[in-house]
């Protein structure tokens, strides 16, 4: 029992009011209601109240008070009945009861207002209650996921006036179904139905109540809303319907509820009417969802290149430091004349509008350089991480057509020119000064995203998207000379395309983060607080690591604001970083964003409040930015209703480098005038503010067992787990398919997969429980710092249910190979005995042994096992034991 | 209006702060239940709130648009405060604020080796006991819709002591240690319970009231003048209102006051902090 409980009983209360032209006397009534008690028991029990109402019969006043009578339900421990008289200063007086439908029937209601009155014709048969009403059962889970409900209003019930329509009451109901269907995508269109004299109806997030109207009484069909979202309705003598849009309002949002009324009375109207399309949004529903979907416009910006909007930052500050390495320092007056020149020297090979040149180099001021000289030359940059195999680099130079690549080692292929930066500061100068120059709707970049499925495509973005992005944002976020930014992304991933140019755009020192310290948390810490970095690009799965390393450390940090991107955030990361950096001190955004939109689409600042309400939005467009939500025949869905995020607006890609049917397919003319738009694959949905909530990739869902579940929901709720920092699932085909969940734990305590299995128990259903959990110390990451699934291993033999199972002792024994890896880290002979804190270790030095004994094949060892066990000896047995 | 849709029951609502509390909660959209006893009490040496008083009340109410139902009973008794809560639920299906006004200052004016057995105890069984009674009957109808606000009238008696007063200052001082405990007890479930302290509150002829020239008696302060007398105690120079004391519970009867559960608010002009 709870709250929904006691709901419960009003919603499955009705009543009537009878008006009666005078006040009756009440020992009439009585011995009327004895008579009839004799005749059925159950009436024993009534008890029947009168009120005299200091207002005459007409006042808005004795409405109000008749309205709060017929929607008082009965006490929950009785006959599940009331009586009450009211008696108008005027005279006149009504009789009001209010009755659990199983206990009396709407005739039911009105055979008993006969018994009470003296008026119930010659026959007297007074009407026969059923017993009290069983409990009610458990409502279940009938919060619509449309709906935009306020938790924190559960209990509270609203309205909205719906028609007067003019349709049948079957019409009504089947508009309902087909209006529904829009908001679930078609996998509900289940309405319930409940007539007067039901007892009960089908549970259904939404339901039509259908009441007739009759002469001489007033009906109240339900006390509250029976289903979360109910749409009353009463047949008027007009034949028109008229009633009202009822609902929960922890279940449905009041503007989710009044567009949902608009939209079934259109639909209901055209059924009636006999005219197509009742489904199809009307274009005043259009209009208002791109209008509200749609980013501010992008006032007072001209389009420009990306090489122009540098030079003119330059110009203005020459002497400013532009870039901060381990390998060198540049201001923006060196930065530029080197790439001038490399530009020249590119010229010089051919490099030109219309033309790619592929870049392979470790990120450093070469590389920067190199990009900004491609763009100077009027080529399109294509960026190549150096990390990824070389096979993949070849197929992706040639894929792309790239006939000069920058690199200083790069596998030879026919007909490309390779050359090293070096060679191209060293090209004579004379001749090329003058090329033809880049236009805004030139290509500035090409880079090749893999996707989920098939072979990686390159994404063609032209010049004027990335100063269009600066612009969008540079205000908003006070982009400006005071900031210093990390490069923390390859190249090749278009994070890097932010960091580099966001930072270069608006005159900030950008800060090389060689690639080893984007991979130690802890080492990138200390880089943030010596360079005193302020902006900073993390994709959350790379920031959670971030976090936990700054937990531990007291240095101090001059973050001032914090852009998340790349992946879904789950918010509840932030809770640890927000006790250190009040969001008053750091913001921290989280943007969604793609390759094929220029980087970001959305903004949403988080704060204390998105966390505690686990929110997952990523906030609006940005300025010249939109986005709408659409069904899979290119239709926006209602505000709430889930869909494919399409993006518009000044981000789009030029489309897919030598892929016309792909482009075709995922960049669309939008019908409704919205321009050219690109159809993400992400699943998301629009609020009526304009926020887009991100709900995961549409191929993160797949089907088991017959059961369509989004695996983005069975992390999500594993990442809710107290004992559970993140969280990783994949669908397992092998065999007997199945998920496999991997879990990273929050806190020095074990996190016990059985246990996690059994609190996932109480949130998901069965068929989405994972088949498997398997621990491990972190998740793999991508090149980009994206979570890496396909570097998961397989999972642990019963991970849920056993612990874990030793690993296979290797050659001689672990300790010999263990006193060799530790000779190696501390530089000096150690024993079995020795300490490991009283050697100098440290956090970090126990994780590079951790690494070092992972790729020798022992098993696995974690810091907590280091604190413990200091000694070879120690963590060889407690190895063993494990 | 602040209380629409709510059912309050009131005890002690035939006059003084119980009717000040009636009326207020009527002219915010509450319905009521109104409780008082409809005689007298042999121990105590003046008349109690009586059935024609109690329907006064209701009719003010009325006029001001509430449905009233009203009851008569001795809190001492638990079969009386069943049938108050019973017909309360039956009328209106739900109590969702319980106000524990009833209560009595006299029989006082002794030194509490002078008080004998019966008017110590009955001066407990109404202002403590009574107020326990009241509560258990009530709860259990909140529990289920997880919400209720139950607001005990204390008195500054419950925070200092007052010379010749022993049973009364004991009685209200049990009665803010019973605020706090139910309040621990209750707080998971979102019932709360909160009390009020009024200080030296006027006797006003709207509602009848007669506690200030009961206490006057009992201490010998000539009545024509004790308004005076005690408002020269005051801080401000003056009695506290029984409106005052009703826009405390009207607060603590509504959602504004959702996170407030356990408080002992004094509405006594400064009086206690002195």
């Amino acid at each position: 029992m709870s709250n929904s409980a006691a709901g419960d009983l009003a919603r499955m209360c009705h009543g009537i009011a009878v008006r009666l032209p005078r006040m009756p006397e009440m020992e009439e009534v009585r011995a009327n209601l004895a008579r009839a008690a004799g005749q059925v028991p159950a009436l024993k029990s009534l008890r029947v109240w009168a009120e005299p109402v200091a207002f005459p019969a007409g006042d808005a006043r004795s409405a109000r008070r008749r309205a709060t009578e017929l929607r008082r339900a009965p006490a929950p421990e009785g006959p599940g009945l009331r009586a009450v008289f009211l008696e108008y200063a005027d005279g006149p007086a009504e009789l009001v009861i209010v009755a659990h439908r199983a206990v009396l029937t709407r005739d039911g209601l009105r055979g008993l207002a006969g018994v009470l009155t003296g008026s119930g014709g010659p026959a007297g048969e007074p009407p026969t209650p059923a017993g009290p009403p069983a409990p009610a059962q458990d409502a279940g889970a009938r919060t619509p996921a449309w709906g935009l409900g306020d938790p924190a209003r559960a209990g509270r019930h609203s309205a909205v006036a719906l028609g007067p329509v003019r349709a049948s009451g079957e019409e009504l109901v089947r508009a309902a179904s087909l209006v529904l269907s829009r908001y679930t995508g078609g996998e509900d269109d289940a309405v319930g139905v409940l007539r007067d004299d039901d007892a009960e109806a089908e549970r259904a997030c939404v339901g039509v109540v259908l009441s007739e109207r009759r002469a001489g009484e007033e009906y109240e069909p339900c006390a509250a809303p029976y289903f979360p979202l109910t749409l009353w309705a009463e047949r008027q003598e007009d034949g028109t319907l008229r009633g009202e849009c009822r609902f929960d309002e922890d279940a449905v949002a009041p503007e989710i509820a009044s567009r949902f009324a608009r939209q079934v009375a259109r639909a209901a109207e055209r059924l009636a009417a006999g005219l197509p399309g009742a489904v199809e949004p009307d274009a005043e529903e259009i209009a208002e969802l791109l209008a509200v979907g749609a980013g501010a416009p992008l006032a007072g910006h001209a389009p420009t290149t990306i090489h122009a909007a540098f030079e003119k930052v330059a110009a203005a500050r020459p002497g400013a430091v532009a870039y901060t390495g381990e390998d060198a320092t540049l201001d923006y007056a060196e930065l530029d004349r080197r790439a001038e020149r490399r530009a020249r020297a590119l010229r010089g090979l051919g490099a030109g509008p219309g033309e790619l040149v592929g870049v392979c180099l470790e990120r450093g001021a070469d590389l920067v350089v190199t990009l900004l000289a491609v763009l100077k030359s009027g080529a399109a940059y294509l960026p190549m991480d150096v990390r990824h195999p070389r096979e993949r680099l070849r197929a992706t130079v040639e894929d792309a057509g790239a006939r000069i690549v920058v690199a200083e080692d790069f596998p030879p292929a026919e007909g490309r020119t390779l050359v090293r930066p070096a060679d191209l500061d060293a090209a004579p100068e004379a001749g090329h000064a003058d090329g033809p120059q880049a236009s805004p709707d030139d290509p500035a970049y090409v880079i090749f995203t893999s996707g989920s499925t098939g072979r990686p495509k390159g994404v063609v973005i032209p010049h004027r998207n990335v100063p269009a992005l600066l612009a969008a944002v540079a205000d908003d976020m006070r982009l400006g000379p005071e900031d210093v930014w990390t490069w923390f992304h390859s190249a090749a991933f278009d994070f890097s395309v932010w960091e580099i140019w966001g930072c270069l755009l608006t005159g900030g020192r950008l800060v090389m983060t060689p690639y080893w310290v984007s991979r130690a948390p802890h080492e990138f810490h200390r880089l943030l607080a010596e360079q005193r970095v302020t902006v900073l690009s993390q994709t959350p799965s790379a920031f959670a690591q971030l976090i936990h390393a700054d937990a531990g450390t007291s240095a101090d940090l001059a973050v001032r604001l914090v852009i998340l991107g790349g992946e879904p955030l789950d918010v509840r990361i932030l809770k640890e970083w927000f006790a250190d950096h009040p969001p008053a001190r750091c913001r921290v955004v989280n943007m969604f964003g793609i390759t094929e939109t220029t980087v970001h689409v959305t903004a949403q600042t988080v704060t204390a409040r998105e966390m505690v309400e686990r929110s997952r939005s990523v906030g609006g467009a940005l300025p010249g930015w939109t986005v709408s939500v659409r069904d899979p025949e290119g239709r926006p869905v209602p505000f709430g209703a889930a869909g494919e995020i399409y993006v518009g607006g000044a981000g789009v890609a030029l489309g897919y480098l030598n892929r016309p049917e792909l482009t075709a397919e995922r960049f669309v003319d939008d019908p409704y005038g919205g321009g050219r738009l690109y159809r993400s694959g992400d699943r998301g949905r629009l609020r009526p503010d304009g926020r887009l909530d991100h709900l995961g990739r549409l191929d993160n869902q797949v089907q088991l067992r017959g059961f369509r579940i989004e695996l983005d929901e069975v992390r999500a709720a594993l990442v809710e787990d107290p004992a559970v920092r993140a969280a990783a699932v994949v669908l397992n085909e092998e065999g007997d398919p199945r998920l496999d969940a991997y879990v990273v734990p929050a806190g020095p305590g074990p996190a016990v997969p059985a246990e996690i299995r059994g609190r996932l128990g109480r949130i998901l259903p069965d068929y989405m429980i994972p088949g498997t959990i398997t621990v491990l110390d972190d998740l793999p990451l991508t090149v980009n710092g994206k979570v890496d699934t396909a570097r998961l291993p397989a999972p642990s033999a019963g991970a849920a249910l056993v612990e874990e199972e030793p690993a296979p002792a290797r050659g001689e024994g672990p300790a010999a190979a263990m006193l060799e890896i530790w000779r190696r880290a501390f530089g000096a002979p150690v024993s079995l005995d020795d300490d490991f804190f009283e050697l100098g270790g440290n956090s970090l030095l126990a994780i590079r042994i951790s690494a070092a004994m992972r790729e020798a094949g022992l098993p696995q060892i974690t810091l907590r096992d280091f604190y413990l066990n200091p000694t070879i000896r120690g963590l060889e047995a407690a190895m063993t034991t494990r | 209006m602040r209380l629409s849709g709510k059912t309050a029951l009131i005890t002690g609502a035939a006059r003084g702060l119980g009717r000040a509390c009636a009326l207020r909660f009527a002219e915010e959209g509450a319905d009521l239940a109104l409780f008082d006893l409809g005689g007298d009490i042999d121990e105590v040496p003046y008349p109690l709130g009586g059935a024609d008083q109690l329907e006064h009340t209701a009719e003010l109410c009325r006029k001001l648009g509430a449905a009233v139902v009203t009851a008569t009973g001795d809190i001492r008794s638990q079969e009386s405060v069943a049938r108050a809560v019973e017909a309360a639920t039956d009328r209106f299906g739900r109590i969702d604020v319980l106000v524990n006004n009833a209560g009595i200052v006299a029989p006082s004016g002794k030194d509490l080796h002078e008080v004998d057995e019966r008017e110590w105890a009955v001066m407990l069984d109404v202002n403590l006991t009574g107020a326990w009674r009241m509560t258990k009957a009530v709860v259990p109808g909140m529990l289920p819709r997880r919400s209720g606000s139950i607001i005990n009238v204390a008195s500054t008696a419950g925070l200092v002591g007052y010379r010749r007063f022993a049973g009364y200052v004991a009685s209200k001082h049990g009665l803010i240690g019973l605020t706090r405990a139910a309040a621990l007890d209750y707080a998971p479930l979102k019932i709360r319970v909160n009390a009020i302290c009024p200080g030296s509150v006027r006797d006003d002829p709207l509602v009848d009231g007669r506690m200030l020239v009961e206490i006057a008696r009992a201490l010998d302060v000539p009545v024509q003048e004790h308004e005076g007398t005690f408002a020269q105690g005051q801080p401000a120079n003056e009695l506290v209102e029984p409106d005052d004391i009703a826009a405390a519970a009207l607060w603590l009867a509504g959602d504004d006051s959702r996170r407030v559960t356990g408080a002992v608010i004094t509405v006594d002009g400064g009086y206690t902090v002195r």
